[in-house]
């Protein structure tokens, strides 16, 4: 049983954030309500007003312009998953999509809520940074764009203030000839740790002209691993691609992990070092177009 | 959880203790701590705490009770409550060392303790943060208290 | 404009299995709550109650749900199934039939939401593999058979039929 609650049904957004400042914390935005309703059936939240979002014009879509993707908020995991231009401009996103949660969760779960939530084990958090994604932020005073990293700053926590509503999110797709992967590893329902790899071949297809690392859901928050990312110029494709390549990381060392259900700190710091070296390696295979069997136990390799 | 944080206050060990031994004034230099006051001198307080994790606010009345106090060197206190509405049961116990140095005091903060209930749905490491977070800030504020 | 909030309490509309329903309903009500307690359709099952276990999966037009973590008021004007939809024990479903004749079913506690699932999974894609399958049922547990009949049955069911499910 949930607790009564008056369901506003706004048309735009302004009228969205007009109700969000008359109510203030007794408002809360709704659209899937994967995590909402959860919180609410156990008490943690107890919100008088939703707003739901779902029926605001423009949330709902997905657009592919001048290199990047722009992807409504109130866009469901499945809508992603299916989506032609996502599966045009960035694939890997469509595959991860489709190993969101579950089936009935994809259906109503959507991008902006997931994102606005921070899950700390969110694989969309993770997987965004590998395409520079900047958050679209509208509230009554005005519009803002932050880049992901500077949106989700801890656990549950976001930059999003008072009005503001998450409108969308915008990918930059990869330049040309780059490869990826993202691998989620875990035995429970949320993943225990993600992993998000591109590298950019040089014009030779040799070695690596740009490398981009992100690991989530150990950490309060999903990071970027930026030396490793400069380290790994200039590594050859092949080394990467046999598993041969020096890729342990002082960076993850220093990830703030807390020994919890998932493992141990020490646990999860050095799966990330594996977890890394696999992902690289199947990204790099993936440049170099080799055909690799990258199967992990309890893995998902998308 | 557990968190343990070393700091210098510029205040001389009788100075500072002085300040910890304002059991109110000391607890208003807990983040979200309000209101405390005295049931029983040097020996039971009530203060209200309130604390925002994500989307989850947490309010709980909190009794503190001093458990040992060898002045100017240690202050160990409890505090329990309970906040029904997220079904929370907080029992910390918290210990406060100081050694002098130099001319200020080098004070050891030691905070043990539990949330048990349905808070526990948003994970260890959250709530572990959480209280890092505010053992770190208390410090900071003691800090500027006990400089002027 | 500020929009008008739904009351408390709202007069909604949707058809179920087919059959056209009017209900007044409380905002906060659970869709899951409503066909069970007000249409009596006890085959969905409050299990996990948290979008995990699948067994209250029902489907609201093609999409399968979670009617623990649904607000009946998103069902209005919408198509719904449920199990009791989906065949009867004189006519069943070649889904049904499939789980019967590859011993599919025990407790039967996780079965209508597995069966709704691979109904929503055969409607979309006719000739799944087996790891589609897999992938499709990750959401729907079950505690008695290890899975792997049921897996058979739903195979066995899209290799027979030559329409749709």
């Amino acid at each position: 049983m949930l607790r009564p609650f008056a369901l506003y049904r706004p048309s735009t957004l302004a009228e969205a954030s007009a109700l969000l400042r008359e109510h203030g914390e007794d408002a809360t935005l709704y659209a899937g309500g994967t995590e909402l309703l959860l919180l609410m059936k156990e008490g943690l939240v107890r919100p008088h007003v939703l707003v739901d979002v779902k029926h605001v014009a423009g949330l709902g879509e997905v657009v592919a312009a001048d290199g990047a993707i722009r992807i409504g908020a109130t866009v469901s995991h499945r809508t992603v998953e299916r989506s032609a231009a996502v599966q045009a401009h960035c694939p890997l996103v469509a595959g991860v999509a489709r190993h969101v949660a579950n089936a009935r969760v994809r259906a109503a779960g959507t991008v902006g809520g997931n994102l606005a939530f921070a899950d700390p084990h969110s694989d969309l958090a993770t997987l965004f940074l590998v395409f520079e994604a900047r958050i679209d932020l509208r509230g009554l005073d005005g519009e803002r764009e932050i880049p992901l990293d500077a949106f989700v700053l801890g656990p549950y926590e976001t930059a999003r203030r008072g009005d503001e509503i998450l409108s969308a999110v915008r990918l930059r797709s990869w330049p040309v000839g780059a490869a990826g992967a993202y691998l989620k590893f875990g035995l429970y329902e949320r993943p225990t740790l993600g992993v998000a790899a591109v590298l950019v071949p040089d014009a030779e297809g040799r070695r690596v002209s740009e490398a981009r690392l992100a690991i989530g859901c150990i950490g309060p928050r999903p990071l970027r691993l930026r030396a490793l990312e400069r380290r790994l110029r200039g590594a050859p494709v092949e080394e990467l691609a046999a598993g041969r390549a020096d890729v342990a990381s002082a960076e993850i060392d220093r990830i703030d992990a807390v020994t919890d259900l998932h493992g141990s700190a020490d646990y999860k710091l050095e799966m990330a070092q594996v977890f890394t070296r696999r992902a690289l390696r199947v990204a790099a295979a993936r440049a170099a177009h080799h055909v690799i069997d990258a199967r992990y136990p309890y893995t998902v390799v998308v | 959880m557990r968190v343990a944080r070393e700091l210098v206050i510029e205040a001389a060990p009788e100075a500072l203790w002085r300040l910890l031994w304002d059991v109110p004034r000391m607890a208003a230099c807990v983040p979200g701590c309000a209101e405390a006051h005295e049931l029983a001198p040097h020996q039971t307080y009530r203060a209200h705490m309130t604390q925002k994790v994500g989307p989850i606010s947490l309010s709980v009345a909190l009794i503190v009770e001093i458990l040992a106090a060898e002045p100017p060197w240690h202050l160990a206190l409890s505090a329990s409550g309970r906040d029904p509405v997220v079904s929370a049961d907080i029992a910390m116990r918290v210990t406060l060392d100081c050694a002098p140095d130099g001319t200020g005091t080098r004070l050891h903060i030691g905070a043990e303790g539990q949330v048990l209930g349905k808070l526990g749905a948003l994970g260890h490491g959250v709530i572990q943060r959480k209280a890092e977070e505010t053992v770190d800030e208390f410090g900071r504020r003691l800090a500027r208290m006990a400089r002027s | 404009m500020p929009a008008t909030p739904t009351p408390s309490s709202s007069s909604i509309a949707f058809t179920v299995n087919g059959h056209r329903h009017a209900l007044e309903v409380p905002t906060h009500a659970l869709l899951l709550d409503v066909l069970r307690d007000r249409l009596d359709l006890k085959g969905a099952k409050r299990s996990c109650d948290m979008q995990v276990c699948g067994a209250c999966t029902v489907l609201v037009g093609d999409a399968p749900v979670s009617a623990c973590s649904y607000l009946a008021v998103e069902a209005d004007g919408r198509e719904l199934l449920t199990v009791e939809g989906l065949g009867t024990p004189d006519a069943m479903h070649p889904l049904q039939q499939a789980f019967v004749d590859h011993g599919a079913v025990q407790c039967g506690f996780c079965t209508s939401g597995m069966l709704l699932s691979a109904k929503a999974l055969l409607d979309e894609q006719p000739r799944p593999t087996e790891a589609d399958v897999l992938h499709h049922l990750r959401g729907n547990l079950c505690r008695c058979t290890g899975y792997r009949k049921i897996v058979d049955a739903i195979l066995a069911c899209a290799a027979q039929s030559g329409s749709a499910a």
